[in-house]
């Protein structure tokens, strides 16, 4: 009986210490992560700011090219300055987002949206950390103050973009309850006071390239202020005033770069013209997430090695192309008469059909936006035809170009961890001094001084006329093309009433920023989204693969009233139980 | 003295363990026999004693005995662990020979649940017990697949690659991401069984309802599966299995795809019927009136490459299993070792396993301590495929190369017209020869280049235990078990040259980790009869930790050598990617009680309660109770059915009780975290091109409020034999409900992007019935035995989340979006689409529809069904189930003499399957990649609009490839004749002489021919829970032919 209860008091022991130590047992922390009282210090918070700038490029916690920092499809796409390209099948998500019959279900829009609000919710979780690690005295007021200014500015942008898209937009800010904010109230203030914190919170010095100035929060907000409100008179004293003591960033002076052709070189990416470029950076050990992942469908696909090794999209149409005719005398037709005179393109050849090129005057600018058959393309040789493209019958003759980096760039600036070498350093331009000037000019148009408006537009025309800029033939001597380009005559034409300076306005920013993400934007800005892409839609359709049934603008597309915005993702009016209401 | 007793036992096992040392006892002469065993021959260490007295005997390894008797009434009772005890009174007889019964019967009466055994007569829970013998009839290595159709209740999936585990599923689906069962392996609780070896099961039982499951408590909802491995018997044996034999590819798709000549006479057609003209760059000007085959093609001997035939090949597995057993009263081993060999039908795809296993148990104290332990160990090495998706080798061979591309280059000289690459002889054919190849790379090179990629695993899975007798009827078990895994794999990613798209850089990586867990129970049991009622209690502790690990990976770029001796991390020259994990694991404790009573063995009753608490729940709410209770009632026992002879048994049943799930919840879901990162959150903000700084950005969202998802289970069956035993049915319905069912609620994006915190919020209900059938008789020497069983279950979400009425789910259709939509009041997985009404005939027919985007004669019509007037997201609907209306397995045994057939049948009826491969070769515009033959020969045109597939056209829209609909749902059903298995067992006379006590040998065929009006490879098809059914190139299951061998020394 001895051995029995020694036996039984063994068990108990036993029982208790197992269950003494519970507790104890059960609580177990998290490993790997850190937690909120980590993130409180200067540092912390620094970090939680790159977090906000990450997401420029359009990718946050994925890599994506659906909702490109870019405006590939939202923006260039939509105003039909360029084709999906590619052929039918592949992304099928942008067919209709081009023949304007997308659905809400539209998986392009759905990210578009969710990677916006994930950057305002980090912009909103830096202003809280801040505030509260300020009120425990871990920072101090003036890193608070730079920090918040930061978060906000971007936190506007976000929010203007989405605007853009949608202008039925919940705005959130930091205070709120991000999932009971709907979007019937009108938010237009809310983002100009969230650049005007940027404006009036940050120096034009802050020390690193890629960190949002004073500069360029006065050139965002200006934009904010024509596009949502036609706030000329005040875009015009914020643009002024960047022409005249605008930098970079960095702090340092910002202008036009001499030629117009090495501006879109990825080492030229923060050049005196770039007010503001998105840093993308390759071989950084993040697998390309940083680098141009968004742009990574965008190259030619061109028989014997295409730059970037894939896939074909975002191929110029015929009508952005004809836009480039000059007259004899250097000047662009403001009428869409352009059209009449298309330029010659190599459709329906092969490689090996004889080809004569367009002999006709072009804009040099043409040449530097669009690959095209007899021109050359960087160090990768002249465009040879239909061989560069993936189905001409499909998507046309042209390629994209601004984004393409050069072949001795291969490797060095793209980046080598992906499948691909189209993920590169080329950072996408946001803000080009050029554009600055074309603004401002807009601006003054608006506010009737044409004069004004003249000389900044020539000032663009004067860099695309410097003849180093211009494509030339293997001789590096010959240019590609038959280019010609001038100034607008100081009287007269068209620059004699305001709706002429108009149109050279809107032409100008078509020849100077195609293929870069503004078009469908300024379209909208001018009210022009409607007629002027249904006048192109009517041209574009006439052509081979524009009129063919099968090929994506199915011969009907016609853009409507409502078209002019997206519609808001039915996911996300799903999630929110109705507070989120459809747009249209 | 006693201690160094028990040292010398110990001593003694361990040799035995080593030698198979038998242990032999000798007595007078009075009465002899000898004792065989079915199937086995000679048994020997059989006790054999003279009832109610200390005479006894052991057989020896002839299985002979002899002892000295008192007269003519003694009676000898013949016992031996694992076999039913049989008593014959001697009367005059001097020799006695006896066949025991085999352990499979002898288990039947007695069912290990766990913490308890009980007789299976006594069972008031649904519990179903698997035949083992049946389990190791199909030869695959895997205890998963093998479970297919053997018990009901239980649905079983699995895809052709070899080493694959099955996807298993006990009474239908009862959580949206966490519905494995619970596998109990020697009283340690695994989610993994892919290492046990099927060879060494002794026991597998499927414990279904609330009544036998909860006392598993918190991992219990989605079923328990029980398995002991086994343990030796009496004396010595030793025995060897050998299976050998080939999976056979068949045509596969071979007929259903075009050759390269067909292929431009499709796009002929498609010129046609789309109005188009071009100059193709391989066929030709449209303007000529037929294709003309590119001079490349011819020059390089104008094949038209079968991509099935040259990615599969007859693949051939071969398998050993020794077993080495023995043992007498105080000490029994078991030492298994099993090296199953196996390939794939696609190239370089294997998979070896070595797998081994020590038990053993003694008896010390005068029978009152037993300590024994278990261990199993694995090495597994393989080359593993994927499967299901874009990419995988059946996809991409099947649906996406076309014939016209060569595997290899054979031609002269060609410089490629899509890639740099000079092609000369042997060179690797790809889409880079011309354009409009398509995009897939070429799966031959692919699987040759990565022939040399691994993976590998080792395991051990072990207990070790021991149960004191503290009284008479009370017993303290205390069992420490765990399992340690450490895993290894490395991978080449080759440069190449032959695609349109080419990997410009080539990469290595490689990974490991390792992980472990443990659990000790401590439990008293007390087992007592007093007169009528016999009462079984058990109480208990338990703590486990699961999830113990790291994982580390790291890749490299831009290898100067693709030598396989050069490919480690040291020797790249850029740094892709470096990363580890440090898991947090989960901490459970639990406190067991369970009463079971019984009186006069009519009428049973069992109480269960269960308290466990989880890490991963926050303080407050990390405990859950879980109570069970179950009663069943004998009446075939009852005086009024006493007469009816032709009744052998009939119980009643009923149960009700909850079970616990915490499966789906992450370890981190009550915090709120944050991470560095520098790809998600990192940015270049010094502009320097080539690096970023790290930022940060909130990772995961906590809820310290989850609570466990309770599953409330109803259960009502009865059972019944008749006809002595000749004929079983067993029969079950059930109800379960889940409530406060975890869910991961997508947020709103304007909330951030943050993983979101699992929350208790949907409830799921599944009812259904299960059935078993059996019949077993004999005819003189012919033997004859059929099983039958079947699984119903109907699945529905009750609710997902306040303002949700449904979630969206892929599997591997992102190209049109997800097929599948999980909505409150439907099966959870339902394929969600347009409904599908066939083509457009006309324009005429196309003005009287409701207006559809891209509307066109020839292409589909979709079903207006909110009649609108126009066909909208919003004319959506369930378009199918990927569940079956039941499963069903039929196992037929026949022997004769030495001769016996083995065939089983697996089915399942009534399940829709989305044949994602229409989308790739029924619609030309789904990238330019390989094409079926009825589009070319049987698609609508204008002069044969009956046709039923859509009108070949390189129009991509709303109206052709664009959309989630109908026309890719089909019928699922299939029946397969899943074994057919003829062997002979070489008689006693011939063996004797041998000294072999069995022999058997045997040839198989494993899925001979399968039912099914699905036209894809198979219809058996898995995916994850929210998203099955789902045919996106599904990696079939083969004809295989096997021959094997049973040998018992």
């Amino acid at each position: 009986m001895k051995r029995n209860y020694l036996i039984i008091i063994i068990t108990v022991a036993v029982l208790g210490i197992v269950g003494a130590c519970k507790e104890d047992f059960l609580n177990i922390t998290p490993n790997g992560s850190l937690d909120a009282s980590v993130m409180g210090s200067a540092e912390g918070i620094d970090g939680l700011v790159i977090g906000c700038y990450a997401v420029l490029d359009g990718t946050a916690n994925y890599t994506t090219w659906e909702s490109a920092g870019s405006n590939w499809v939202f923006s260039e796409i939509r105003a039909v300055i360029a084709n999906k390209g590619t052929d039918a099948g592949d992304q099928p998500a942008i067919n209709p987002l081009q023949s304007y019959t997308e659905e809400s279900t539209n998986s392009y829009i759905n990210t578009q949206w969710v990677t916006l609000y994930e950057a305002i919710s980090r912009c909103n979780n830096v202003i809280l950390v801040a505030g509260k690690s300020l009120e425990s005295g871990k920072i101090t007021q003036a890193k608070h103050d730079i920090f918040v200014a930061q978060a906000k500015a971007l936190r506007g942008f976000y929010h203007h973009k989405a605007w853009l898209m949608w202008e039925d937009i919940p705005y959130i800010d930091e205070t709120m309850d991000p999932t009971e904010v709907g979007n019937t109230t009108d938010v237009r203030a809310n983002i100009i006071a969230d650049l005007q914190a940027g404006v009036s919170g940050l120096p034009n010095d802050m020390d690193q390239i890629g960190r949002w100035n004073k500069t360029v929060c006065q050139v965002m907000l200006a934009k904010a202020m024509m596009d949502m409100n036609h706030d000329y008179a005040g875009a015009l004293t914020l643009l002024n005033e960047v022409k005249t003591s605008g930098t970079r960033p960095d702090g340092t002076s910002i202008g036009l770069h001499p030629t117009y052709g090495d501006l879109f070189e990825i080492t030229n990416r923060n050049t005196e013209e770039n007010v503001y470029t998105v840093q993308y950076s390759v071989n950084d050990g993040a697998g390309s997430a940083n680098a141009g992942y968004p742009e990574i469908l965008n190259f030619p696909y061109k028989a014997g090695g295409s730059p970037g090794g894939c896939c074909g999209f975002f191929q110029p149409t015929q009508e952005f192309v004809n836009s480039f005719r000059t007259t004899a005398a250097g000047l662009p037709y403001l009428d869409g008469s352009y059209n009449t005179l298309p330029v010659v393109s190599d459709q329906g050849l092969t490689p090996a059909d004889a080809f004569t090129e367009d002999a006709g005057p072009l804009d040099p600018r043409l040449d530097w936006a669009v690959g095209r058959r007899g021109i050359p393309y960087f160090d990768w040789g002249e465009v040879t035809g239909s061989d560069w493209v993936r189905d001409q019958s499909y998507a046309g003759p042209y390629s994209n170009k601004k984004q393409v980096y050069k072949k001795s760039e291969e490797r060095v600036l793209t980046d080598v961890t992906n499948w691909t070498n189209g993920v590169t350093a080329n950072g996408y331009r946001m803000i080009r001094f050029a554009d600055v000037l074309l603004l401002l000019a807009e601006c003054q148009i608006e506010t009737n001084d044409l004069a004004g408006a003249r000389t900044n537009i020539n000032l663009v025309r004067a860099r695309a006329a410097n003849p180093d800029g211009w494509v030339k033939e293997a001789d590096g001597v010959t240019n590609a093309a038959n280019y010609v380009i001038s100034e607008y005559p100081t009287t007269g034409y068209p620059f004699d009433s305001q709706a002429n300076a108009r149109l050279a306005l809107y032409m100008e920013r078509k020849l100077e920023l195609g293929m870069e993400g503004h078009r469908w934007w300024d379209l909208k800005r001018w009210g022009l989204a409607v007629t002027e892409t249904n006048r192109v839609l009517d041209y574009e359709t006439t052509t081979p693969w524009g009129s063919n049934g099968a090929a994506y603008i199915q011969g009907t597309a016609r853009v409507g009233a409502e078209d002019v915005t997206y519609p808001v993702p039915q996911r996300q009016i799903d999630l929110m139980g109705g507070l989120i209401v459809q747009n249209r | 003295m006693q201690i160094s007793t028990n040292a010398k036992r110990f001593a003694l096992f361990v040799f035995s363990m080593v030698l198979s040392v038998g242990i032999l006892f000798g007595q007078e002469r009075t009465i002899t026999g000898r004792v065989t065993a079915e199937e086995e021959g000679p048994l020997p260490g059989v006790n054999v004693t003279v009832q109610g007295t200390t005479i006894g005997a052991i057989t020896d390894i002839n299985g002979s005995y002899s002892l000295r008797v008192p007269g003519p009434d003694a009676v000898l009772v013949f016992s031996s662990i694992g076999y039913v005890t049989q008593s014959v009174t001697v009367g005059s007889q001097a020799t006695i020979d006896l066949v025991l019964v085999s352990d499979v019967q002898a288990l039947q009466e007695v069912v290990v649940t766990g913490y308890t055994t009980q007789r299976r007569r006594d069972l008031t829970g649904a519990v179903g017990v698997v035949e083992t013998a049946e389990l190791t009839a199909v030869p695959t290595g895997q205890l998963t697949s093998q479970l297919q159709g053997r018990a009901s209740g239980v649905t079983v999936i699995g895809d052709g690659r070899p080493g694959q585990a099955a996807k298993v599923r006990i009474r239908g689906l009862a959580s949206f991401e966490s519905n494995s069962p619970l596998y109990i392996v020697d009283g340690v609780p695994t989610t993994d069984i892919s290492f046990l070896n099927p060879n060494d099961v002794e026991t597998m039982v499927v414990l279904k309802d609330a009544g036998a499951a909860s006392v598993y408590g918190s991992r219990a909802s989605n079923g328990v599966i029980v398995v002991n491995t086994k343990k030796g018997g009496s004396g010595v044996k030793v025995t060897y299995d050998l299976y050998t034999g080939w999976s056979l590819p068949g045509p596969g798709a071979t007929e259903d795809v075009l050759t390269a000549e067909e292929y431009g006479e499709l796009i002929w057609l498609i010129y046609d019927n789309d109005g188009t003209s071009e100059n193709h760059p391989v066929y030709g000007p449209s303007s000529n009136p037929s294709p003309t085959m590119p001079q490349w093609w011819i020059d390089n001997g104008s094949v038209s490459t079968d991509w099935w035939d040259e990615v599969t090949d007859p693949a051939l597995k071969m398998n050993h299993d020794v077993t080495l057993s023995g043992g007498n009263e105080n000490a029994r081993f078991f030492a298994g070792f099993g090296y199953l060999d196996e390939n794939g039908i696609v190239l370089y795809n294997y998979s070896k396993r070595a797998r081994g296993r020590f038990n053993s148990e003694f008896t010390i104290l005068k029978d009152r301590i037993k300590v024994g332990e278990n261990l199993t160990m694995q090495y597994y090495r393989g080359r593993g495929v994927g499967n299901l998706g874009e990419g995988s080798p059946i996809n991409s061979t099947t649906y996406r190369l076309q014939s016209i591309i060569p595997v290899k280059w054979s031609g002269p000289d060609f410089p490629g017209q899509l890639s740099t690459h000079l092609w000369t002889a042997g060179d690797w054919g790809g889409t880079g020869i011309a354009p409009r190849l398509g995009n897939s790379g070429n799966t031959v090179a692919g699987l040759t280049r990565g022939k040399d990629d691994w993976g590998q695993n080792y395991n051990l899975l072990g207990n070790l235990y021991v149960d004191i007798k503290i009284l008479n009827g009370l017993n303290f078990r205390s069992n420490f078990g765990g399992g340690f895994g450490s895993g290894w794999g490395l991978g080449f990613g080759w440069a190449t040259y032959e695609n349109a798209e080419n990997t410009n850089t080539n990469s290595f990586s490689e990974n490991s980790n390792w992980g472990a867990n443990w659990i000790w129970t401590n439990q008293l049991t007390f087992d007592r009869v007093f007169g009528d009622h016999k009462i079984t209690a058990v109480a208990g502790y338990e703590a486990v930790k699961t999830g113990i690990g790291r994982y580390m990976s790291g890749a490299r770029g831009n290898y100067f050598s693709t030598d396989v001796s050069y490919r480690t991390l040291s020797n790249g020259a850029s740094i892709n990617s470096v990363s580890s994990s440090f898991y947090t694991p989960t901490a459970l404790v639990s406190i067991i009680g369970k009463v079971d009573y019984g009186f006069r063995n009519k009428y049973l009753f069992s109480a269960t309660i269960r308290r466990d608490g989880s890490s991963k729940f926050g303080p407050d709410t990390r405990y859950g109770v879980f109570p069970a209770f179950s009663g069943a009632w004998r009446i075939s026992d009852e005086p009024f059915l006493e007469g009816l002879t032709w009744l052998s048994d009939l119980k009643i049943r009923g149960s009700w009780g909850m079970m616990g799930n915490q499966g789906a919840l992450d370890t981190q879901n009550q915090y709120s975290l944050y991470t560095s990162s520098v790809s998600t959150a990192g940015y270049d903000v010094a502009g320097t091109y080539t690096s970023a700084v790290t930022g940060y950005r909130p990772s995961r969202i906590g809820n310290p409020n989850a609570k466990w998802e309770t599953n409330v289970t109803t259960d009502v069956g009865f059972e019944t034999t008749l006809f002595n035993d000749r004929l079983s049915f067993v029969f079950d319905w059930f109800l379960k409900q889940t409530k406060d069912l975890l869910f991961r609620v997508e947020r709103p994006a304007q909330a951030g992007n943050a993983t979101a915190p699992y929350i208790n919020i949907a409830e799921m209900e599944n009812k259904g019935f299960d059935l078993e059938l059996g019949y077993r008789d004999n005819f003189g020497d012919l033997g004859f035995s059929a099983n039958f069983n079947v699984t119903h279950y109907k699945n529905k979400i009750i609710s997902i989340a306040e303002g949700y009425d449904y979630f969206d789910y892929g599997g591997g259709t992102t190209r049109i979006g997800a097929a599948h939509r999980n909505i409150v009041g439907e099966e959870m997985s339902s394929f969600y689409g347009y409904e599908y009404l066939g083509l457009f005939q006309s324009d005429a027919d196309v003005d009287a529809h409701a207006t559809q985007t891209g509307a066109a004669p020839g292409f589909l019509k979709f079903a207006d069904t909110d009649g609108d007037g126009e066909i909208t997201p919003d004319d959506r609907k369930i378009i199918g189930s990927p569940h079956p209306d039941f499963t069903y397995g039929l196992n037929l045994d026949l022997s004769y003499k030495g001769v016996d057939l083995n065939a089983y049948f697996y089915g399942s009826q009534g399940n829709d399957i989305f044949n994602w491969n229409k989308w790739w070769i029924e619609f030309f515009p789904s990238f330019q990649g390989q094409k079926a033959k009825s589009l070319l020969y049987d698609s609508w045109t204008t002069a044969t609009p009956e046709n039923t597939v859509p009108k070949a056209s390189n129009t991509s829209n709303f109206s052709t490839n664009g959309q989630v609909n109908g026309y890719y749902m089909e019928d699922g059903s299939f029946l397969k004749l899943k074994n057919l298995q003829l062997g002979y067992t070489i008689p006693q006379s011939v063996l004797s002489k041998i000294n072999v006590k069995s022999l058997r040998v045997y040839v198989q065929t494993v899925n001979l021919f399968t039912l099914t009006k699905y036209s894809g490879l198979d219809p058996e098809l898995g995916g994850d829970d929210r998203a099955f059914g789902a045919d996106t190139g599904n990696y079939p299951n083969v004809k295989q032919i096997v021959f094997g061998l049973n040998l018992t020394l």
